[in-house]
């Protein structure tokens, strides 16, 4: 029943990632993100988030959930389905669309404002499966919310959704 | 005749005494009983192949399922228990080719596609939440959250069965029924969108408020409850918001926070996919909660506190098996609740008003979301 322990220890594991939250600092914008064009609109939003934590530990693996660009993403990571944290997998369309997380990467100690956009066009790659909410909004706060498969009405691709990744847009200020 | 003869004919007399009727299939009963419930399953490893599971919360037994197609939202029960309506899509092949958006009708006897309606291929695809789809007071009208990400709402005649208006609600999301003719959406700057509906199914009025909710500092949930003509959202830090829908009009009435001054400070919160339900004829609301900082607004929790809505006090705290992602309680006189979590698939049971625990149901799908009562 091997698969059957992965199953549980992968759902503990999430689990355990869900359930102690790391800080993130900064500013959340809606985010359209298009062929050539990437306006961004930052939001300050007023809620104080948590302050840093100092004992974070500092992820440099973009297939891990801990990883510190991931703290706003919802769904599989597409370095574990055969694209990076910023390239989709082969033969999937990049959303047009999508949502924004401003992260601290504490490798630098800066932030920066990070686009999730979700690749698109074949079945859900099922693995390395994330979800952290800092700064995560309720649906009717679309840009600012990871619920939402972003892959809707992303052209030929239009809705099946296959893994995120987590693009740095710019330094956050 | 030899003895293998004699014995084969023995063996046969046997088999022929013990023969079962022709192969047959289950039928249920025509109006699901109270005590049963649909888990809707969003199938998160393969969003192609959606379901609803019908279990019976009384003998803990799995009854049958309805398979809901691409990213499965969620269930919606006719009022009267005749028909279930599925608000479905489906690509032509497969994971490709042109998208389909329907309605699916079933007989809830027979777990059985019955018909669809063909509705716009705008249905919003996003983690499944009860306001994504809902009937009007009087069950005449399905109403059906578009986002693409231009933001609408389908609005299909049951009694037709015809897709007959589609409703702009630009900056707006949801759907919260308030009566036979008119629905709300909430805002992105916290405001309401009352929409009213006349008989054609098209809009009559459109009115926005006022932001009622603070979503910057305190958002509300999108996970509310309605008991009458007030529906109930908490904020992530647990403060009550109940809208109140008279004569046209909303409003919010006086808040109240589900927590102490101790057990906010011992950071308590309000949690999970399906995070609140209601018993209407208990007047009780019954909260998932957990400890955590701000941004757990997801996490699921291993207590369900209960609510006295008319004393806006709490009159019990339940301690759940499992975790908890997701609650419901079901509408009859002696109800139950049900607990599940999408990163689990143990459906938990308990005496909702007593709060003891009954039993649980395994292997229910394999990322259940929200819970239905028929």
């Amino acid at each position: 029943m091997k698969w059957l322990d992965q199953l549980v220890e992968g759902r503990a594991r999430s689990l355990a990632k869900r359930t102690s939250r790391r800080s993130m600092v900064g500013y959340l914008g809606a985010l359209l993100v298009g062929a050539a064009t990437v306006p961004l609109l930052p939001v300050a939003r007023g809620a104080t988030p948590p302050a840093p934590d100092p004992k974070a530990k500092k992820v440099d693996d973009p297939t891990s959930c801990d990883y510190w660009r991931h703290c706003a993403i919802d769904g599989y990571l597409c370095g574990c389905c055969g694209g990076t944290q910023d390239t989709c997998p082969p033969g999937t369309q990049m959303s047009a669309v999508t949502w924004v997380g401003t992260c601290h990467n504490p490798l630098d100690g800066k932030d920066y404002v990070i686009s999730y956009n979700d690749c698109c066009g074949k079945a859900t790659c099922g693995r390395c499966m994330c979800n952290r909410n800092e700064r995560d909004t309720p649906l009717y706060i679309p840009f600012q919310s990871n619920d939402y498969n972003w892959c809707s009405g992303n052209g030929k691709a239009n809705v099946p959704y296959h893994c995120s990744t987590a693009r740095i847009v710019a330094a956050a200020k | 005749m030899s003895k293998v003869g004699m014995l084969l004919l023995a063996c046969l007399s046997a088999t022929a005494a013990a023969a079962e009727p022709a192969a047959t299939v289950v039928t249920l009963p025509q109006l699901t009983p109270p005590h049963w419930i649909w888990v809707n399953d969003f199938v998160f490893p393969h969003m192609v192949s959606g379901k609803a599971i019908l279990v019976d919360g009384d003998a803990g037994r799995f009854v049958g399922e309805l398979n809901t197609g691409f990213g499965s939202m969620r269930v919606v029960p006719s009022l009267d228990g005749r028909v279930i309506y599925s608000p479905e899509t489906y690509f032509s092949r497969g994971t490709r080719g042109e998208r389909t958006d329907v309605i699916s009708l079933y007989d809830p006897a027979h777990l059985s596609f019955i018909s669809e309606i063909q509705i716009p291929p705008k249905r919003s695809s996003n983690l499944p939440m009860m306001a994504n789809a809902q009937l009007t007071d009087d069950g005449r009208f399905l109403l059906v959250y578009n986002f693409n990400p231009g933001q609408s709402i389908t609005v299909v005649d049951t009694q037709t069965r015809k897709f007959v208006a589609e409703i702009e609600s630009s900056g707006c999301a949801l759907i919260y029924p308030t009566g036979k003719r008119s629905f709300f959406s909430i805002c992105a700057d916290g405001a309401l969108l009352n929409t009213v509906i006349d008989d054609t199914g098209k809009v009559k009025s459109s009115d926005r408020t006022e932001p009622v909710f603070d979503v910057e500092k305190d958002p509300v949930t999108e996970k509310a409850v309605r008991v009458g003509d007030t529906w109930y959202f908490v904020s992530f830090s647990g403060v009550m918001y109940p809208v109140k829908a008279e004569k046209g009009s909303l409003t919010v009435q006086p808040t109240w926070s589900l927590l102490s001054a101790e057990e906010k400070a011992a950071k308590w919160r309000p949690g999970g996919l399906q995070q609140l339900a209601v018993h209407t004829g208990m007047n009780r609301l019954y909260s998932i909660m957990h400890q955590g900082d701000l941004y757990t607004h997801k996490d699921p929790g291993r207590e369900v506190w209960v609510y006295d809505l008319a004393k806006r006090a709490r009159l019990q705290k339940i301690s759940m098996q499992h975790d908890a992602g997701s609650i419901q309680v079901s509408r009859d006189a002696h109800p139950l609740m049900f607990s599940i979590f999408i990163e689990s698939n143990v459906l938990d049971i308990y005496d909702a008003t007593s709060g003891k625990f009954l039993r649980s149901v395994t292997d229910i799908g394999t990322t259940p979301t929200v819970l239905v009562s028929p």
